[in-house]
């Protein structure tokens, strides 16, 4: 049975799914202050049961920060956002659990809540023993005398967070026999999981078994090591029972990682033909409470790629993680790459404004002939001869007269490093196949049987990817980052050629029937260092309702994707994170008021978009072969890098209102229906 | 509260604590675990099940008012290996990636169909509101939809069942 076909008849195994006996649920009992200090707490399991801390563990995450701004466990002698854990109760039901909840009781002083950047950054340190809110501060790219320009432009943007919202929340099951903790869990990377329950409950490597179950998408907020992960192991050592537990949507909100949440100040220098010649900015990210989170460095990466797909010579960039009383930030599909791309391409449309240029003339002029490394470590193809064939593929020029569609252009930097670990075992005529990042919707199943084919000779129908599992592997790293295909890929090629390679060994020559005929176990960590970019550009048209509602019309992708393994998931999921990119722009948010609540406690406050948000979709794959053996790029995470700045500059162009920020609300465009014609204002 | 249904053409007989949602007995009691919960504030529609022909959230109904109900799940579509044409219609157009949305979508596509109801494709994302997709976009999803209808009719099936 393919995966797939299990999926539909319900036949899933998700983590909520297992049962196993004498299990017992837990529920969190949570902070309902943005901030207070912790006088007392009695009742469940708390602090002083338990005081660890975690932090530091799985995508983006950051170990080389002050312990004394991890996230703890257990709050003990303060909170810091709402939602934040404080104590667990165990009972045999969930309904049980819940009920249990009622006998924990904290005492809590209250105390002013700093909910923006600049209150944080003014105010003393939230976490004692610290000097400042600053988690991390440091200058990208060497600095330089500003060139004499005629065209300086200044602007500032923000982007709001952003909940991940898979469907299925997170959850876990840890059980302990005496010797071993093994725990199922929903998530992207088992090692990052088991990693961090090591380290932070002080067991040995050999002491520790994850396992994923099907997991039921991520989008990034399932790679951390995460409290509730450590109680409910914990709390299986501790009672010798196997202890469940899963998030509720609302805690999802309130206590999950989000993403973006980030500001960026920027300062061009062009010429008067749009010639781009120096940019100096401030990209400044709201951490949330606690440091060493993807938080921590989503700023300095941010940093790295803000020069985008240009040849901008000069680059300096001030890169601030700060923390404020909200929930801990962490990654979500493009994690630094949508924020880096949405405020060059806002600049490049404010420049082509300025200088009286068509938004693909600007872009065009700053293209790149040659391979180009940026003053501040991106590099990247030469851009042009891409961007020449994008802007005809998307029909920029007719669009953009008929339909004031708006125009993006990117580099999606794929997270290579440091490559990724694959396992091949054969036996009974049968291959089975476990990678160190786990699928968890990306099909990577599909990517797997049709390289194992190609390299093998072998028929799809004898390959299984299993999902993944510690004891599989001796090591792994995870999905993140536009990875699969290229490291995933490239380790599952590297496995099988040794698998080749030990088949002629032992049988004089290799043939697709001996293989099968034999037992066979390879295991390989394929490392890779260098940067494997690629580029992308979007295109969308959007009408605005006399209400301020936009719709987006179309959806144009031209993304190249070095080589589509398989078409049908390249296209599955540029749609699909299309929709998400439009869900950025438009309507999705995580809102704290000032006193630092969470406004926004459901799926519809959040803004998930709807089947009627889908517009329509013309999609335009571009091969141009990788260095790798498979010839793929990355995907994953490109229309989440090029939508939102495409829908921007569309709404800018039918409204005439600049947009600076997302998502963009009706109220602001209330009047500014397109049956008006309207020309954008300058600044 | 002793609660007797049918789940799938099968009888159930069940002494069930009223505050109980129905999701729960589904899953919890009964091993149905291919209904899915998805969040906390019936927002999500993973959990759509049929009540008596209509698709309904299973965690917007206390399991006692099923009493005498007939239900249908995700579980329940299938005849032995043979997937039912909306779930065919979904491994074919790929109208998933995670799956755990699925089963919701699959029952609302099921009750769409048996309207038997010449909507448009406007109209159709509509009858979609209920059910929430992180993954796909939910165009391989229409397209299910459209496929299943076709398969379902080549199989002389007008209506579902």
């Amino acid at each position: 049975m393919s995966s797939l076909e299990a999926f539909a008849r319900g036949a899933g195994k998700y983590v909520d799914d297992i049962t196993l006996p004498r299990m017992l649920h837990m529920a969190v009992a949570r902070s309902p202050h943005a901030r207070a200090n912790v006088l007392s707490v009695e009742g469940g399991m708390n602090a002083g049961d338990l005081h660890a801390l975690v932090g530091g563990f799985g995508e983006g995450a950051r170990r080389d920060v002050d312990p004394a701004v991890l996230h703890p466990v257990f709050a003990s002698d303060t909170v810091n956002y709402v939602g934040q854990p404080v104590a667990a109760v165990f009972a045999a039901d969930r309904y049980a659990a819940e009920d249990k909840l009622d006998e924990i009781d904290v005492e809590y002083e209250k105390m002013t809540p700093l909910t923006t950047v600049e209150d944080a950054l003014s105010a003393a340190p939230l976490h004692a023993g610290t000097t400042s809110n600053i988690i991390k501060q440091s200058w990208v790219g060497v600095d330089f005398d500003d060139p004499a320009s005629p065209v300086v432009l200044e602007d500032a943007f923000t982007i709001g967070r952003i909940a991940n919202n898979p469907l299925e929340p997170r959850g876990i099951i840890a059980d302990y026999d005496g010797a071993r903790l093994t725990v199922y869990v929903s998530t992207q990377a088992v090692f990052s999981i088991k990693r961090g329950l090591c380290n932070t409950l002080k067991l040995k490597d050999s002491e520790v078994r994850v396992i994923q179950a099907d997991t039921g998408g991520a989008f990034g907020v399932k790679s951390a090591l995460y409290p509730e992960y450590v109680m409910a192991a914990y709390a299986a050592m501790a009672y010798r029972r196997p202890v469940k537990w899963i998030e509720s949507r609302s805690e999802h909100l309130a206590a999950s990682q989000p993403g973006r949440g980030v500001r960026g100040k920027m300062k061009l220098f062009a010429g008067t033909e749009g010639r781009v010649k120096a940019l100096r900015a401030e990209v400044t990210t709201d951490a949330g409470a606690f440091g060493g989170t993807a938080g921590t460095s989503s700023p300095f990466f941010i940093a790295m790629q803000l020069t985008g797909p240009y040849g901008i010579e000069k680059a300096r960039v001030l890169a601030t993680s700060v923390m404020t009383n909200k929930p801990p930030q962490g990654p979500y599909r493009g994690a630094g790459r949508p924020e880096a791309a949405f405020f060059m391409e806002r600049m490049m449309d404010l420049l082509a404004d300025e200088i009286g240029k068509e938004a693909d003339e600007v872009r065009l002029v700053n293209t790149t002939t040659k391979p180009f490394t940026s003053p501040l470590g991106l590099e990247i193809e030469a851009s042009r001869p891409f961007f020449e064939k994008a802007v005809a593929e998307l029909k920029y020029t007719e669009k953009s007269h008929n339909g004031k569609a708006g125009l993006s252009f990117f580099v999606l930097v794929s997270a290579v490093t440091p490559g990724e670990s694959a396992r091949i075992t054969v036996q009974n005529g049968t291959v089975d196949v476990w990678l160190g990042g786990n699928q968890h919707g990306q099909a990577h199943v599909a990517f797997v049987k049709r390289l194992l084919s190609e390299e093998l000779g072998i028929p799809e129908n004898v390959i299984t990817l299993n999902n993944g599992d510690s004891d599989a592997l001796s090591d792994g790293v995870g999905t993140w980052g536009s990875r699969s295909a290229i490291v995933g890929g490239a380790a599952v090629i590297a496995a099988a050629r040794k698998v080749r390679a030990q088949v002629q060994r032992r049988r004089g020559s290799y043939t697709a029937d001996t293989l099968l005929d034999g037992n066979y176990d390879r295991e390989v960590f394929d490392r890779h260092a260098r940067q494997l970019n690629s580029f992308g550009a979007n295109l969308a048209t959007i009408r605005i309702d006399k209400f301020g509602v936009v719709t987006v019309q179309e959806c144009a992708a031209c993304y190249d994707v070095g080589r589509a393994l398989t078409p049908k998931v390249v296209q599955a999921q540029i749609v699909g994170g299309s929709l998400q990119g439009i869900g950025q722009a438009l309507y999705e948010g995580v809102v704290h008021d000032a006193n630092g609540r969470l406004l926004t406690k459901d799926l519809f406050d959040a803004g998930l978009p709807l089947a009627e948000n889908t517009p329509d979709f013309s999609i335009t794959i571009v091969e141009r072969p990788s260095s790798f053996p498979h010839k793929a790029k990355g995907l994953g995470e490109a229309p989440t890098i090029g939508v939102p700045p495409a829908v921007a500059r569309a709404i800018e162009n039918v409204s005439g209102i600049r947009i600076r920020h997302t998502p963009v609300s009706p109220e602001e465009l209330i009047g500014s229906s397109d049956t008006q014609e309207a020309t954008v204002k300058r600044r | 509260m002793r609660t007797r249904f049918r789940v799938n053409g099968a009888d159930v007989d069940l002494d069930v604590e009223p505050r109980r949602l129905l999701v729960s007995i589904l899953r919890e009691e009964l091993g149905l675990t291919g209904t899915h919960i998805g969040c906390d504030t019936t927002n999500c529609g993973a959990c759509t099940v049929l009540v008596d022909g209509k698709a309904i959230k299973s965690c917007a109904m206390l399991a006692v008012q099923a009493d005498g109900a007939e239900i249908l799940t995700i579980e329940g579509l299938a005849e032995g290996e043979v997937l039912h044409p909306v779930q065919r219609a979904f491994v074919e157009k790929h109208g998933l990636q995670c799956g755990f949305c699925t089963p919701g979508m699959i029952m609302t596509s099921y009750w769409i169909l048996s309207q038997n109801k010449d909507w448009d494709e406007q109209d159709i994302k509509k009858q979609f509101s209920g059910n929430l997709c992180r993954c796909t976009g939910y165009r391989d999803i229409i397209e299910s939809l459209k496929r299943a209808k076709e398969l379902a009719r080549g199989e002389g099936r007008e209506a579902m069942r």
